[in-house]
């Protein structure tokens, strides 16, 4: 019924969920599109800009040398070292740093032009983002706690005593091992689907009141749709460094939470 | 009270919380549904989700207070 309305009085199309079905690059299939080039485009340049700027390292750092190890040393020193305790945090800051950048470009990848998708509004990527994170805090407790240590530990939560045990168990252990990697994925994956789905729809609508309505009076609103979408794109700007940074932290919390001693 | 051991605690997680409830809800609402298709009643379902987050919010607050 909506939509009949609105097609009847405007022609416009609103933005859905089949805006992000891209086409595929290569044949049929739809296992290869945009965002799959572009996970392998953040790769390449995660590694081509740790890899320029810790080359030729100097003890006078270069400028370049100095902006990689800005970079390395936020996550190293803020995530990792704050979170994970000094002596242990050596060993995860190689994937926590790669993490955070990956997932910094890909997300930014929603405001570069010519770009303009964020990888990880396809729910796919970041499920298997999540997994690797699962795979290694779990791995992680495994190896610390052994395996019927670990799943104790992390089902047994502290301050619980008694009979209520066999009620809490359960609840704990899905919360730990199912809920977690779950609602970390679908939040970075929600925060990239909503901000883009927010950019289409403020950029489409104020092109299309600005150029296509027959309404004079619609010109001035699409104006301000169009400023409107530029004001979001500075949001977007603040979720995408920070849904990088969550994931990161997250990560390593839950890191810490595997490697910590029992009570 | 032995509170000699280095404060970290492995709850440091804010998310813990939501964690909880929604496996609360979750097991002890299934439980209450398959109850329901056993027994052929109504009400054990919806008491099933509301004692699985009654329980996700007390073992939330057990594990702060031990904090």
């Amino acid at each position: 019924m909506i939509r009949a309305d609105v097609s009847r009085a405007e022609g416009f199309t609103p933005p859905g969920p089949g805006d992000f079905d891209l086409q595929p690059l290569f044949g049929d299939s739809y296992a290869f599109a945009k965002p799959g080039l572009q996970l392998i485009l953040a790769g390449v340049l995660v590694f081509g800009f740790f890899a320029v700027t810790s080359r030729r390292a100097a003890m006078v750092p270069s400028k370049a040398q100095f902006a990689g190890e800005q970079a390395y040393g936020f996550v190293r020193n803020s995530i990792a070292r704050d979170i994970i305790g000094s002596h242990d945090f050596m060993k995860f800051v190689p994937y926590l740093v790669s993490l955070f950048f990956f997932l910094l470009i890909n997300n930014v990848f929603g405001l570069v032009p010519f770009i303009q998708f964020p990888s990880f509004a396809k729910a796919s990527f970041a499920y298997g983002l999540a997994a690797l994170t699962w795979i290694l805090y779990n791995g992680v407790g495994v190896w610390k706690h052994g395996l019927f240590g670990y799943i104790k530990h992390q089902s047994v939560p502290p301050g619980v005593n008694g009979p209520i045990l066999l009620l809490i168990v359960p609840l704990e252990f899905i919360s730990n091992l199912l809920v977690r990697p779950v609602t970390l994925a679908l939040r970075l994956f929600a925060n990239m689907f909503a901000g883009h789905l927010l950019l289409v729809l403020f950029t489409l609508g104020g092109e299309y009141l600005l150029l296509e309505a027959d309404q004079v009076l619609y010109k001035p609103v699409g104006v301000v749709a169009l400023l409107l979408a530029i004001a979001i794109s500075f949001l977007e700007l603040l979720v995408q460094f920070l849904q990088a940074y969550v994931f990161t932290l997250l990560t390593a919390m839950y890191v810490q939470g595997a490697l910590a001693e029992e009570h | 009270m032995a509170q000699h051991e280095i404060p970290t605690s492995r709850s440091a997680d804010p998310w813990a919380a939501f964690g909880r409830l929604v496996a609360g809800v979750a097991i002890y609402g299934s439980v209450g549904w398959a109850g329901d298709r056993w027994l052929g009643t109504w009400f054990l379902l919806p008491v099933g989700i509301v004692f699985g987050a009654a329980l996700g919010l007390w073992t939330t607050f057990a594990a702060l207070r031990q904090q």
